[in-house]
């Protein structure tokens, strides 16, 4: 029906299937998170160190580029050490995204109280916070276990060939890694831009609650003499996961090991504390005056 | 089946009954849900959609419970909030596609019917600006394409003239007449405000502190209700009382030839005319009127006890 006929005609067409509406969700989230040139921004700095890591190990692989470079003499290892550096530092930028990113997935949706119109549509709280969850992960995944595993590929590619059968071990602990990350970072990102309804502040909370529990857990292990103060301390806990996961020599001394399965015990009770929050948080709620 | 079935409803939110045993059928083509603030409107809508779940009694739309089977019901309704609820960072045209998609139309159907609901409601020129920098009316109207866009088969709209100038009110009141004219949707309004109401529903409940106060068929309880009539008359006034009442009316005079009576349905003004033709009497001015909204409303504010019982006898149908 052309636009310019102002009569209203009831819609006896197909329908999408009721699973699909978390999708349609997820792409209206990512786009809403893509609009802004911050996080395209953001998105080409998170890229830079892949970039030189890709020269890296070009240098490493093609002995006249390095000589030409003046790199003759020094040994460039493609180890789980090298990966595991890629994968540390791709994480943390992909927290700085998330920090923008998650805040603007959800804001917008709370600050205009559009809750009670989007459930009123067939889609479930778990759908919605699902949906923006798809959007968010997805958005990590382009700086983290993509270009992760391009880059060991990329490394697989000139090398003989056993070396990348004989280190599949570090890919498993790059897309493991970077996984678990970001399914942590999204989840909370997702709930704690529930509970801020300003997006600046709602991005230094994100930071903040990576980072500062980490103090805290440092004031807890000096005054009690304990390590368990290390289970507050994200950057530890996970360099230490990372380490496993990849199969490279420990970054630090035994005074900074954690156990994998408290490491693993602290996250998924991280984890459960937001999923409570976003449950508290996303529901259809009216305001009535009066 | 109706297209709402209520039946003993409880619903307790922070430990307070909000609800109380609703019980009733809502068969309308425009139903209209009226009650002082608090009351419950909202909540019953709430409930309807599936966000209470009723410690008591279930709640039914087009035969389906409102609690488990939310996905469909919510597929085959349109809601439009009171408060403000839209997304302000998006553009009109944008948000209401948006809302057709998560409804089940397929992206390109739901942008063609995201325009044509914009058009509809009378803001086709300016569908491409930010939702947030529309005035109130637009968004009441932005509101009520997102609920039409998808083609529900029952809309419900939670005060739609809420803060609305007399000029958009008549507005909205005309578009909601439009869309029950069209026939292809029922709909469900609350309001406190008893014109709204009385202009665009053909049946009401009434609630009062969670309760049903009355359930009932404005037009078949306007004609079970009594017709009042006002005369001013010239000439010889007792006389002509007294053959009125022989007619059956009931009739008080007071001075200056003023007359008000309650006239039988099978008494019509032809007769009172008749009646001073043949005596010499004049009529000056002659006022009927019917029932209104507001003394159904009155009354059933005024029954405390109830409630239920009254809609009972009105419609025979709870």
């Amino acid at each position: 029906m052309a636009v310019y006929k102002r009569n209203y005609t009831a819609y006896t067409g197909a329908v999408t299937a009721v699973w699909t509406r978390v999708l349609v969700l997820a792409r209206y989230a990512f786009d809403e998170a893509w609009s802004s040139k911050i996080t395209v921004g953001l998105f080409i700095f998170c890229l830079l160190p892949c970039i030189a890591s890709l020269v890296v190990i070009y240098l490493a692989n093609n002995p006249i580029a390095k000589a030409l470079v003046g790199a003759r003499g020094q040994e460039l290892a493609m180890d789980a050490k090298f990966f595991l550096k890629v994968l540390a530092t791709q994480s943390w930028l992909a927290l700085v995204l998330a920090s923008w990113i998650a805040p603007r997935m959800i804001t917008f949706d709370l600050a205009d109280n559009a809750l009670p119109i989007l459930l009123s549509h067939p889609i479930s709280r778990f759908g919605y916070v699902f949906g923006k969850f798809i959007a968010l992960f997805s958005s990590l995944s382009l700086v983290t276990w993509i270009p992760c595993l391009l880059l060991f590929v990329y490394q697989g590619y000139p090398s003989p060939q056993p070396w990348a059968m004989s280190n599949l071990q570090i890919a498993f602990g790059l897309l493991v890694g970077s996984v678990i990350w970001i399914a942590f970072v999204s989840i909370l990102g997702l709930a704690l831009s529930s509970w801020v309804k300003w997006r600046v502040v709602a991005t230094g909370v994100i930071v903040a609650a990576v980072f500062v529990p980490a103090g805290v857990g440092g004031i807890v292990s000096a005054v009690l003499r304990t390590k368990w103060g290390l289970l507050l301390n994200v950057p530890v806990m996970m360099s230490n996961l990372w380490q496993r996961l990849l199969g490279a020599p420990a970054p630090f001394d035994d005074r900074f090991s954690v156990p994998t399965l408290a490491v693993a015990l602290m996250l998924s009770l991280a984890c459960l504390v937001c999923v409570g929050m976003l449950n508290k948080r996303i529901r259809a709620r009216e305001v009535v005056r009066g | 089946m109706g297209v709402i079935d209520l039946d003993g409803v409880e619903v307790r939110l922070a430990n307070r009954t909000v609800l109380d045993n609703l019980t009733g059928e809502l068969r309308g083509q425009a139903i209209g849900l009226l009650g002082p603030n608090g009351a419950g409107k909202s909540t019953l809508i709430n409930t309807l959609l599936g966000f209470h779940l009723p410690s008591k009694g279930t709640a039914r739309v087009f035969g389906l419970d409102a609690h488990k089977d939310r996905a469909q019901i919510r597929g085959s309704i349109g809601y439009m909030p009171e408060n403000d609820s839209f997304i302000g960072n998006m553009s009109g045209v944008r948000f209401v596609r948006y809302m057709a998609e998560l409804s089940g139309l397929p992206s390109r159907i739901a942008l063609e019917r995201a325009h044509e609901a914009l058009f509809y409601v009378g803001l086709g020129e300016v569908r491409y600006r930010k939702v947030n920098t529309y005035s109130l009316g637009m968004k009441q109207l932005v509101k009520l394409a997102q609920a039409l866009a998808h083609g529900p088969k029952l809309l419900i709209l939670d005060e739609p003239t809420n803060g609305l100038d007399p000029v958009a009110r008549q507005r909205m009141i005309q578009l909601i007449k439009d869309i029950r004219q069209e026939g292809s949707i029922r709909l469900l309004i609350s309001s406190h405000l008893l014109r709204d109401i009385d202009e665009t529903c053909d049946e009401v409940l009434i609630l009062k502190n969670g309760r049903i106060a009355s359930l009932c068929n404005i037009e078949e309880e306007r004609r079970s209700n009594r017709s009042f009539m006002e005369l001013e008359t010239v000439g010889a006034t007792e006389r002509f009382s007294v053959s009125i009442r022989g007619l059956g009316c009931e009739c008080a005079i007071f001075p200056g030839g003023r007359i008000k009576l309650v006239i039988p349905d099978n008494i019509e003004a032809r007769d009172l005319y008749v009646i001073a033709a043949e005596q010499g009497v004049q009529i000056r001015r002659l006022n009927q009127r019917r029932d209104s909204l507001e003394d159904i409303f009155l009354r059933a504010m005024d029954n405390d006890q109830g409630v239920t019982q009254q809609g009972r006898t009105a419609n025979g149908r709870l």
